[in-house]
């Protein structure tokens, strides 16, 4: 698909979970994780040295963890991280978008996260979510 | 400068069809329900100039305003405006929408000399009252948005037509003159 088609795409999804959002209305997060494939689908198409490559990446990101999909977000951030000529300021703009959320869940659940970090959660998690169900059994 | 709504297609061809037609009822309605009427004069402050101008629109049936809820009327109404004004002004195009944490609603780009310029653009509307304060933390927020060549804030009023725009560094700029001109 063009660029054009994709940032069309990518307007009419944001729109969309923005307006749901702001009613606060639950398909929110479906409307999320839309945004979050067309972002990705953008980031492909725009290298890092563009800023279109960087908002794109970004938003892939920030998208993925307001669909409640953390193991997504954490992935495309180790890809986006990992890929040549990512910018030291787009990592820490990527870690900080992982960070501010890691502090958001902890202060909405507060008893929770005395008894574990949220990143340690996630950090099992992940572990499960890789080894699949024998890591379970393991 | 006119400013016509129903040219919003025309002058940023990359809006989506289903987005641009919701924005340009909730600028009609915002309007209708001011009580003003299509070509109805509008105040313009284009980087701190004032003129005069007319705000154009398709008359929209004002008993649908209940399908929408009343702040998005005035939000998205206002972006409607602030779109049509940022291409009147220099031939800004929408590129995309840019998510809150980007700090502005609209990518936006212009034909440069080399490459093409791009510009952040955060806009909001006012129902009633003044818009002055929020010109000025709206620019405040826009100055934080990174990657782009540009950055944009837009403000407009619909109680008495109003639309401001203003750029970031056009608002330093004149910051640090007037601080010259205190000393």
């Amino acid at each position: 698909m063009s660029n054009e088609g994709l940032n069309a795409l990518v307007t009419s999804a944001i729109w969309r979970a923005q307006q749901l959002e702001s009613l606060g209305i639950g398909s929110a997060s479906q409307a999320w994780s839309e945004v979050s494939s067309v972002e990705e689908e953008l980031a492909k198409s725009h290298p890092t040295s563009q800023g279109q490559g960087r908002i794109a990446r970004r938003g892939a990101v920030r998208a993925a963890l307001k669909a409640g999909d953390y193991a997504r977000a954490q992935q495309l951030y180790d890809s986006y991280t990992s890929e040549k000529g990512a910018t030291k300021a787009l990592k820490d703009a990527l870690k900080e978008i992982l960070t501010q959320d890691a502090k958001e869940m902890e202060n909405r659940f507060r008893f929770a996260s005395k008894q574990l970090r949220v990143g340690e959660a996630r950090e099992i998690a992940r572990y499960f979510h890789n080894a699949g169900a024998f890591g379970l059994a393991a | 400068m006119n400013i016509d709504l129903r040219k919003l297609r025309e002058m940023h061809p990359e809006l989506p069809g289903d987005v641009a037609v919701i924005m340009l009822v909730r600028a009609t309605l915002a309007s209708q329900r001011n009580g003003h009427s299509s070509g109805v004069e509008l105040s313009l402050q284009i980087e701190r100039v004032s003129s005069k101008g007319s705000l154009s629109w398709k008359l929209a049936d004002l008993t649908t305003i209940a399908q929408h809820d009343s702040n998005r009327i005035t939000e998205d109404g206002a972006e409607a405006v602030a779109l049509v004004v940022m291409h009147k002004h220099h031939e800004w195009r929408v590129v995309r929408r840019m998510q809150r944490e980007e700090f502005a609603d609209w990518l936006l780009e212009r034909k440069g000399g080399a490459r093409n310029e791009t510009a952040a653009l955060e806009v909001s509307g006012v129902d009633r009252g003044s818009i002055t304060s929020r010109l000025t933390e709206k620019l405040s927020q826009v100055a934080k948005s990174t990657d782009v060549d540009q950055r944009w804030a837009g403000v407009v009023g619909f109680e008495l037509p109003i639309a401001a725009i203003e750029s970031r560094k056009r608002g330093r700029r004149v910051k640090r003159r007037s601080k010259r001109a205190r000393h």
